[in-house]
């Protein structure tokens, strides 16, 4: 199983970097637009291009998605070859084996989520070799002993779930015979069903949900704070180069600004689009249960709240940019922007690991800055409709388009202002 | 491409710091003009205003004739002091990029970039890193991104600065062609004397305030008469000191500069010099621009 896995992830790996390298290569020779943004003419897709075309050439991009694609490559994989599902259990059987024990055993097999394949073996001593070379799971030594390779710790693998079970089901059955019932009572017996079990509050979202809104939830985050970094420290190089007097003299600041926000969040999307469609698949592939259940849809919202999020906080940092020249100011600017993010991925990581939320939760889930982690979780959990999910989309989108206002005119006032930090405070007391 | 600049009026306050103080002056098509002023006399400022990159208290600035807005400046070239270039990115794709932001075609900007380049010795540069070239380099690079589609107005503050003689010639060449091509050219300096040679139109102010403008030639020519003096032997030219209507502006290594007054007649100077010793050097010599200064502001 592992084998094929591997190959998948190398051949995507070698795929994308050669994918980059031939792209590097193309653009150093001829047309440096990329493709898509000779649509936009002007000033503000002349620098979107520029921006995308130097993130993709930077080494920063190409490591950084390779490392993505390598936890989502995990994040995938493993479930699967932890849980036993898509690997039947193989059962030697030494001796007879009669019908009603056999269907105990396939039926003790179902009831730990797995499927049971009988091999016939020669006597005892045969079983005990394929136990030890691993070709069998479990040995029924004439319906009466059961023998597994190592003994039994804890009950979390599936053979030894399953070896507890047909241990339990055949000495049921055992007992049944020495109880000389008739053979409709013994059918009677066989038909039992296990009685419903009601609880008091609503179950917990276990499975590829989970993990799903808990992957989505930490790409969101790295993506969000690489992303929104690039504009920090873009802006502030714009600036402490004096770069930007020389663009300035040639476009308005809100040209510069929208280029620049578009142009980074163009790269975002690409490499968000990549790693998804890489997941796929991959879940495709080695059979995951990303594609199926509430899983897809987890996806898709993670996807439209990474662009929310992305549009609410590229504008902060931008204006953040503008009002530092230099690496230290800059520090004293990003830790305080990032404390919603990090406040807002950790709660989120909280109620995706504990699969219920809390009405603070929800609460969060409606303001912009912590929406893009909440929602997501939300989603997975089945505790949103899609109005309540619309609405705080809404909600985002305007308080978006507010704050790229907002940091337009705090751009605008601070990116020509050279020397110590700028302060909010002096642009908005010339404001008035 | 004949146009004209005028500056009228500029005022900048920074808090309780006058940058400019009503500030006038023009820069027609054709010359090169010289900018020039002390540090801290307002240069930067008034260049910036140019290109609308800090707010005016007052004044306005005019290019034919009308207020210079957005599609005026496109037209424009700036080199601004600190320099401005994206120092990672590569030199080639700077300079077309820029040739683009001024609505240049890709094809256009491709092809200027590369006879710019090659026009100031930097072609082979193309594929570098700016951060990579050497500071000469990097401000040929600077000049080419200033002028590379091809401006009816170059704006250069401080071009010169920190170049080796080749460096200055180079760039001084390239400011002389484009004034000839019919280009406004001002550029600024610190450095009073160095550029002398370079313009032929110099404007020079002090605290924001306009100090003089003219033409290089008429401002050295004009005023006292210049004598420079060397006697063999002689250090302090003491000789001179007691001659009426002479002045001693400066002894250096021996060669005294001397400024005389309407009625002093030169040959009484040389007189005075042979009875000091045997006379090595007698040289009339014209006003440099630092004593233009000097001599506006007394």
């Amino acid at each position: 199983m592992n084998g094929p896995i591997i190959l998948v992830i190398l051949a995507v790996i070698v795929a994308l970097r050669v994918w980059l390298r031939r792209r590097r290569r193309s653009t150093r020779s001829q047309s440096w637009a990329p493709a898509g943004l000779a649509l936009l003419k002007g000033a503000v897709g002349l620098v979107a291009a520029r921006e995308v075309r130097e993130r993709f050439r930077g080494k920063v991009f190409r490591v950084g998605t390779l490392l993505i694609l390598l936890v989502v490559a995990g994040a995938i994989v493993v479930p699967v070859l932890n849980s036993g599902k898509s690997r039947p259990q193989r059962v030697g059987v030494v001796g007879a084996l009669p019908a009603p024990l056999r269907a105990a055993v396939v039926a003790s097999a179902t009831s730990v989520g797995t499927t049971v394949h009988l091999v016939p073996e020669a006597d005892a001593d045969a079983a005990h070799g394929d136990l030890r070379s691993g070709r069998i799971d479990l040995a029924i030594v004439d319906g009466r002993e059961l023998i597994v390779d190592k003994a039994i710790g804890t009950v979390t693998s599936t053979t030894a779930q399953l070896a507890l079970s047909v241990s339990k089901n055949l000495g049921l059955a055992e007992a049944v015979e020495s109880a000389g019932l008739s053979a409709t009572q013994v059918a009677e017996l066989a038909g039992a069903k296990a009685l419903p079990v009601k609880s008091l509050q609503p179950g917990t979202a276990k499975g590829a949900a989970q993990t799903t809104s808990t992957v989505g939830l930490i790409l969101v985050f790295i993506m969000l704070t690489q992303y929104n970094t690039w504009i920090l420290i873009g802006v502030m190089e714009e600036k402490s180069s004096r770069v930007v007097e020389v663009l300035l003299a040639a476009m308005r600041p809100v040209q510069l600004l929208a280029g620049k926000v578009l142009g980074i969040g163009l790269v975002a999307f690409a490499q968000a689009a990549l790693v998804v469609a890489f997941a796929l698949g991959l879940a495709e592939a080695v059979g995951s249960d990303l594609l199926r259940g509430t899983a897809p849809l987890v996806l898709v919202s993670t996807l439209v709240w990474l662009v929310l999020g992305y549009a609410f906080y590229c504008w902060v940092y931008a204006a953040a940019g503008s009002m530092a020249e230099r690496q230290d100011q800059v520090q004293s600017l990003a830790v305080p922007l990032s404390l919603p993010i990090i406040f807002g991925y950790v709660m989120a990581l909280i109620a995706a690991g504990s699969g219920s939320s809390s009405t603070f939760f929800k609460v969060l889930a409606y303001l912009p800055p912590t929406a893009p982690f909440a929602m997501p979780v939300l989603v997975g959990l089945g505790a949103v409709t899609w109005w309540e999910f619309a609405a705080s989309a809404v909600v985002s989108i305007v308080c978006t388009v507010g704050m790229a206002r907002l940091a337009s005119s705090v751009y605008r006032r601070a990116i020509l202002r050279t020397g110590r930090r700028v302060q909010l405070r002096e642009l908005f007391s010339r404001m008035a | 491409m004949e146009g004209l600049l005028e500056l009228e009026g500029l005022t900048r306050r920074f808090g309780a710091l006058t940058a400019l103080d009503g500030l006038s002056f023009s820069v027609p098509a054709g010359q090169v003009v010289g900018f020039l002023g002390p540090n801290g006399a307002g240069k930067t400022t008034t260049m910036r205003a140019v290109f609308g990159l800090t707010d005016l208290d007052a004044g306005r600035v005019k290019w034919n004739g009308a207020a210079v807005g957005q599609a005026e400046r496109r037209r424009f070239g700036y080199m601004p002091e600190e320099r401005g270039l994206y120092p990672a990115m590569l030199v080639g794709e700077q300079l077309e990029y820029l040739g683009r932001l001024h609505a240049m075609s890709a094809h256009d900007a491709a092809a200027a970039t590369k006879a710019w380049l090659e026009r100031l010795g930097v072609a082979d540069r193309a594929g570098s890193k700016v951060e990579a070239l050497s500071h000469g380099n990097q401000q040929r690079v600077q000049l080419a991104a200033a002028l590379v589609h091809g401006p009816e107005l170059l704006v250069l503050d401080e071009p010169l600065a920190g170049l080796d003689p080749t460096g200055i010639d180079a760039i001084g060449d390239v400011l002389v062609e484009q004034a000839r091509a019919g280009c406004c050219v001002l550029f600024s300096s610190h450095q009073l004397d160095q550029v002398e040679d370079l313009c032929e139109v110099v404007t020079i102010i002090d605290h924001g305030r306009l100090v003089v403008t003219g033409r290089v030639d008429d401002l050295a020519t004009s005023g006292a008469r210049r004598l420079v003096v060397r006697v063999a032997g002689d250090r302090d030219a003491s000789w001179a000191c007691d001659i009426a209507g002479v002045n001693v502006s400066e002894v250096d290594g021996g060669a005294a500069r001397l400024v005389l007054d309407e009625s002093v007649d030169s040959d009484s100077v040389l007189r005075a010099a042979m009875g000091a010793g045997r006379v090595t050097e007698f040289v009339f010599e014209r006003r440099r621009l630092s004593e233009v200064f000097r001599e506006a502001l007394a």
